[in-house]
């Protein structure tokens, strides 16, 4: 589920030449300037894929706004017509650009991934279980909460609640991830990951 | 996916679902989570003088495995020693349960509470001793 990032050395720009015809690449390493064949995707981690800054504080109008324009330009049907060689690489450009974009759009897989490329993973980020006992103890009291709420409305209040802490935290993780406290990022991390799941049960639980 | 009798009985019926006083000095707490699924699992142990689990309660928010494997550990360390308990797998539990391969880390779950609680409750009792022991010259000191 958590693909290991690129190593940071990897964030270095591609080398210019194209595959095909030789000639010099555009800005972005994509096409070729002489012959506009599209180039391989380059291993990058997900942040440089979109410009942006490794960082968790992104401008996330800005990660959209780049989505959709290197989707649009990566399209599979936009390389029915060329060669071979264009059509695959444009099937691996679209599926790296969704992975990316998923990771880096929700804040849990963000600061998880950040944390990773930092070279500090959070543990439970896989199967491993955690024992920290503030969280776990806050985890299981929300959870007994809702358990408890017997109208609709009590269940409302209780993933409100749970939503408000969620804002919270994402400002204290932004905050940790600022200051380079990565022991607090990954601590305030595990905190919304449970949160996160939280709300999503939750609301699973309300749909009819 | 097919769930196994055992899995489903201990889902459906579980056994000694509750709660102990944590504070208590002859029980052992063990409190851990599995953050991928959102797992919560505590698990208490009563423990005799002569070092013998009386009794075993647990609370568990999750999926139904982690609820089966929680009730079948506590099932499980009753009358046994504190070192017996200690030696329950994963692997059995999952094999017991016949859990599907994704839902391995359920048994993982259950084996990671029953050790903090033992952890926990040796942790207490040892640093009861130690007051105990403490205490003494202190009350020579006194005279």
């Amino acid at each position: 589920m958590t693909a290991q990032p690129a190593p940071t050395s990897d964030r270095a720009p591609a080398s210019a030449a194209c595959w095909s015809c030789s000639g010099t690449l555009d800005r972005d390493g994509l096409f070729c300037e002489s012959c506009g064949a599209l180039q391989p995707p380059r291993i990058v981690d997900h942040f440089v894929r979109f410009g942006l800054p490794a960082a968790f504080d992104i401008a996330i109008p800005a990660l959209d706004r780049r989505y959709f324009e290197l989707q649009r330009r990566m399209h599979p049907d936009r390389f029915a017509a060329r060669l071979p060689k264009e059509r695959e690489y444009s099937l691996q450009h679209a599926a790296n650009l969704n992975d990316a974009f998923q990771t880096l759009k929700a804040p849990v897989r963000r600061a998880e991934y950040l944390l990773a490329l930092k070279g500090r993973p959070m543990r439970g980020s896989g199967q491993e279980t955690v024992d920290d006992e503030e969280i776990l103890v806050h985890a299981m009291a929300m959870r007994e909460a809702l358990a408890e709420a017997n109208t609709p409305a009590a269940a409302d209040a209780v993933v409100a609640d749970a939503c408000a802490q969620f804002e919270r935290v994402t400002k204290d993780l932004a905050a940790a991830f600022a200051a380079n406290d990565l022991a607090a990022a990954a601590r305030q991390t595990l905190r919304l990951k449970y949160l996160d799941k939280f709300v999503e049960d939750a609301r699973e639980r309300r749909r009819p | 996916m097919a769930y196994g009798e055992k899995l489903i009985d201990h889902y459906e019926n579980p056994r000694n679902i509750g709660s102990m006083d944590k504070h208590a000095t002859d029980v052992g707490t063990g409190l851990v989570g599995a953050p991928a699924c959102g797992d919560v699992m505590k698990l208490q142990i009563k423990v005799s003088s002569e070092g013998i689990i009386e009794d075993a309660k647990f609370k568990t928010f999750g999926c139904g495995s982690a609820i089966a494997s929680s009730s079948l550990v506590t099932e499980w360390v009753k009358g046994k020693t504190l070192d017996e308990a200690e030696g329950i797998k994963n692997t059995q539990i999952a094999q017991h349960l016949a859990l599907p391969p994704v839902k391995i880390h359920c048994s993982v779950l259950a084996e990671d509470a029953i050790k903090a609680a033992i952890a926990d409750y040796r942790k207490k009792s040892g640093k009861a001793q130690n007051v105990q022991t403490a205490s003494e010259p202190a009350t020579v000191a006194a005279q």
